[in-house]
């Protein structure tokens, strides 16, 4: 080994070569503009979308009522709805229709419907429905606001049936209390009619038995035995949220609750006869006035029972589901039923894969044929630039074409999806949006010299491009900074109008804004190609 | 003969580095005209203007009548070129790649047939016609790259480099298909640094070193304007450096030097060299083993010229 006098004996692990080697690539890596740039966005994008996104619920998610009623109730619901963060009203509307074109122009995602006569049908003890119409097509956009509505729906809900029983307790409590003075001062006193009134004094001590021990069973089941209003509320508002929580119809919460209604409306009945009671011991205290001065007296003690017996009567009405939930949550998807994810998913994954295969495959066509010298061939031949372009483009709009076709059969084969609208208007907006892929990469592939300096400017608008179509990430969480980004990027608009015309079965007229927005970026775009397509090679 | 293609001027600056300086050059019709120069003299960047591939800075240039700037459709439709690397698509088959060619020149499908066929004969690829092009040998790609030159039936041919990295029967293969095609009438202008190949090959050459020409003409008319010197190789028994001073100071020696035994001296003279230097050994008693004049190669014109060797 002596003739190496110059080097050193090889070793397994050699620090300074180790060194040399993080040196060189750091050296060789600084030098190349067009990848160090990428490597550093990337990350930050990637943070910016992510942080942005997970955790943050969609916020302000517009949305439209279609008021058929204007009662305070009405008010009240409306004001909740603002009052969320989730859901921001954008209009009041008085029909369907309009409610409709709002949600088809995606001015709005949310329609809620608030039926006609819906306090008179609160208060009269019936059920009434809200309906909610959302637009599906932005998967979280929709989950959130229908979980946000559904809550304030049931809050509201709540609220009604807590006052409800609140009120029917108080009459409840105030015709045993009215019975119990009826008996304690009217009987002991007027002793004569004692003997007339002996049954209904048997049957006004039942009933005030049987609906005392009702009162205090009722707020037995809804508080615990506690003589204080204020806590007995907000017991009552415990036990309905675990009513709300464990709610099956046939559920043990259900059933008891429906079991203290019948009783309710059988001491109902017994407080019915006993005002029939106190009604004639009346009447035949009445005929005895003469004897006794205190008639008014006796007037007013049967005022006290036949009121609140009246307003108990009112509960009588009642049935356990209108009394819990006098507010009802009701769900229709905006276009058609049975709509799953893979529906929605399947037209950004085309406007993605479109915009990906063109892109990438531009690297290769361009860049890549630039590098292997087979353009230089090209450019050997008496073949103008306007030529090469348009080859190249309509080779990826062809080939796009059937990419879509084999994605559209395979989804329909696989997941049975369903397109809505017509495969001719697929195809305008896949052709245009096809060609304004191309021409981008074109574009990029004329910006830089190697290929692999291609993929990484190609990755600063693909990056965005996956990230701002609204296919994994709700656009409607991002803040305006990004959205801002998003209409600058041509996914939005392919992504938007395939997802009109695939999910919601628009016409091409309906999307009209879309595809006049891509045919200005294809303009644009392809008009640069003319421009700054390159012939040297150096 | 008339030229075909006429440079006047012809500039190309990168920034600041100017790659080709006002060169004027002329190719005559029918000629093999080689052009020489050691890697980065700017020969690559001379056929890339005259190619239409690279606008020039200033200069002009006619290629067989044609003005290569505003003519330069008429020009690619004339010319063939075969370029320093393997510029065809190597997905395709030998047949599609030039099927393809033919079609970019916006040939007829029947004159694409027939040509097709006649030029995988004439590169010796008709055997090969199927086979993926990216899986050829060198010699065969290189092959099929002129095959892809001649689609157009070109007057002019150019030939960059064509046998750099070739192994020699490659070589001799691809010299001897140039020599047919130019027997057949076409004009080459054939780029090299292999001074051999050029001097054996090419009716007229130029050399090129950093952006200028710096001779220009048949092989010996270039090998003689140096012809002012001479040189004599001298084998001897025992050569010392003690001689080899005395020797230098010898009247009409340039230079002396010294490479495995072998002296090789330079004169400004030769009348009666012989004699002098035997003489010169005689009275030194040294043993002349072998003595001999020595023709000019080309490259060493270059050397002259330049100073400098010309593979660095």
């Amino acid at each position: 080994m002596s003739q190496h006098k110059n080097f050193e004996k090889e070793r397994i692990i050699d620090l300074k070569k180790i060194l040399a080697i993080i040196q060189k690539n750091f050296i060789v890596i600084m030098r190349d503009k067009a990848r160090i740039l990428p490597l550093i966005l990337f990350p930050v994008f990637m943070i910016l979308v992510f942080g942005f996104t997970s955790g943050n619920a969609p916020k302000h998610i517009p949305t439209a009522v279609i008021a058929y009623d204007h009662s305070q109730l009405s008010q009240k619901i409306q004001q909740d709805i603002s009052g969320s963060q989730t859901l921001a009203i954008k209009k009041i509307v008085s029909t369907e229709g309009e409610g409709k074109s709002l949600l088809d122009s995606g001015k709005v995602k949310v329609l809620i419907v608030i039926p006609s006569q819906l306090q008179e049908k609160i208060d009269s003890g019936g059920q009434a429905g809200i309906t909610v119409i959302v637009d599906e097509s932005d998967s979280s956009v929709a989950s959130t606001s229908k979980q946000a509505i559904s809550s304030i729906i049931t809050g509201a809900s709540k609220d009604i049936s807590i006052e409800k029983i609140m009120s029917f307790q108080k009459s409840v409590g105030a015709a045993s209390q009215g019975m119990q003075n009826y008996n304690s001062q009217f009987l002991n006193k007027y002793s004569l009619i004692i003997s007339k009134s002996k049954s209904a004094e048997d049957s006004l001590k039942e009933a005030s038995k049987k609906i005392s021990d009702q009162a205090s069973s009722l707020e037995n089941s809804l508080s615990a035995p506690t003589p204080i209003i204020a806590p007995r509320i907000t017991r009552a508002n415990e036990s309905f949220n675990y009513f709300n929580q464990t709610y099956i119809p046939e559920s043990a919460a259900y059933l008891s609750a429906k079991g203290q209604i019948s009783v309710l409306k059988q001491s109902s009945s017994l407080v019915e006869s006993a005002r029939e009671n106190v009604h004639d011991t009346s009447e035949m205290a009445k005929e005895e006035d003469k004897k006794f001065k205190n008639a008014q007296d006796y007037q007013s003690q049967q005022d006290n029972v036949v009121e609140p017996a009246n307003s108990i009567k009112e509960f009588t009405g009642y049935n356990a589901g209108s009394l819990l939930k006098p507010l009802a949550y009701e769900e229709k998807p905006a276009y058609g039923t049975g709509k799953r994810n893979i529906d929605f998913l399947i037209p950004s994954i085309i406007a993605l894969t479109i915009f990906q295969g063109a892109v990438m495959g531009m690297g290769r066509a361009v860049a890549g044929e630039r590098r292997e010298g087979s353009l230089t061939r090209v450019f050997l031949t008496p073949t103008s630039n306007v030529t090469i372009i348009l080859g190249t483009l309509f080779f990826y709009i062809i080939f796009e074409i059937l990419r879509s076709a084999f994605l559209i059969l395979l989804a329909m084969n696989l997941f049975s999806i369903r397109i809505e609208g017509s495969l001719i208007a697929v195809l305008v907006v896949v052709v245009i949006y096809a060609g304004v892929s191309t021409a981008i990469g074109m574009l990029l592939s004329s910006a830089v010299k190697t290929e692999t300096q291609y993929f990484g400017v190609a990755m600063l608008v693909s990056l965005p491009t996956v990230f701002l179509a609204g296919a994994f990430f709700p656009i409607q969480a991002m803040p305006k900074l990004l959205q801002g980004v998003a209409s600058f990027l041509p996914v939005t608009y392919a992504g938007d109008a395939l997802r009109g015309i695939m999910i919601k079965g628009f016409s091409i007229a309906t999307v009209a804004f879309d595809v006049i927005i891509l045919l200005v970026f294809f303009a644009l775009t392809l008009g640069a190609c003319f421009i700054v397509f390159r012939r040297d090679i150096e | 003969m008339k030229a075909i293609i006429e440079i006047k001027n012809l500039t190309k600056k990168f920034g600041t580095l100017t790659a080709v300086n006002a060169i004027n050059l002329e190719v005559k019709e029918g000629e093999i005209f080689g052009f020489l120069g050691p890697n980065g003299a700017g020969k690559t960047t001379t056929i890339s203007m005259l190619n239409t591939l690279l606008k020039p800075t200033s200069g002009t240039a006619l290629v067989a009548g044609y003005d290569f700037i505003k003519d330069s459709s008429y020009v690619r439709g004339i010319i063939g070129v075969v370029p320093q690397s393997f510029s065809l698509f190597p997905e395709l088959t030998a047949e599609e790649n030039l099927t393809y060619i033919g079609k970019l020149y916006g040939m007829k499908d029947s004159v694409i047939k027939e040509r097709t066929a006649s030029l995988l004969k004439t590169v010796a690829l008709q055997e090969h016609k199927d086979r993926i092009s990216g899986t050829f040998s060198g010699g065969m790609k290189q092959r099929l790259s002129i095959a892809a030159g001649l689609m157009p039936q070109p007057k002019i041919l150019f030939m960059d480099e064509p046998t750099t990295g070739l192994d020699p029967q490659s070589r001799i293969a691809i010299r001897e298909l140039t020599r047919t095609l130019n027997n057949s009438g076409i004009t080459i202008f054939y780029t090299t640094h292999d001074m051999e190949e050029a001097d054996k090959l090419c009716d007229r050459i130029a050399i090129m070193d950093k952006g200028n020409i710096i001779a220009l003409g048949t092989s010996e008319e270039i090998k003689h304007s140096i012809k002012a010197e001479h040189i004599v190789e001298i084998e001897l028994e025992s050569p010392s450096n003690q001689l080899i001073s005395e020797l230098r100071k010898m009247p009409h020696v340039v230079s002396v030097h010294q490479s495995n035994g072998i002296l090789n001296i330079r004169l400004s003279r030769k009348d009666g060299i012989f004699h002098k230097l035997s003489d010169f050994f005689y009275k030194r008693r040294q043993k002349v083993l072998e003595i001999r004049m020595k023709e000019h190669s080309l490259e060493d014109v270059f050397i002259h010229l330049t100073k400098k060797d010309l593979r660095e």
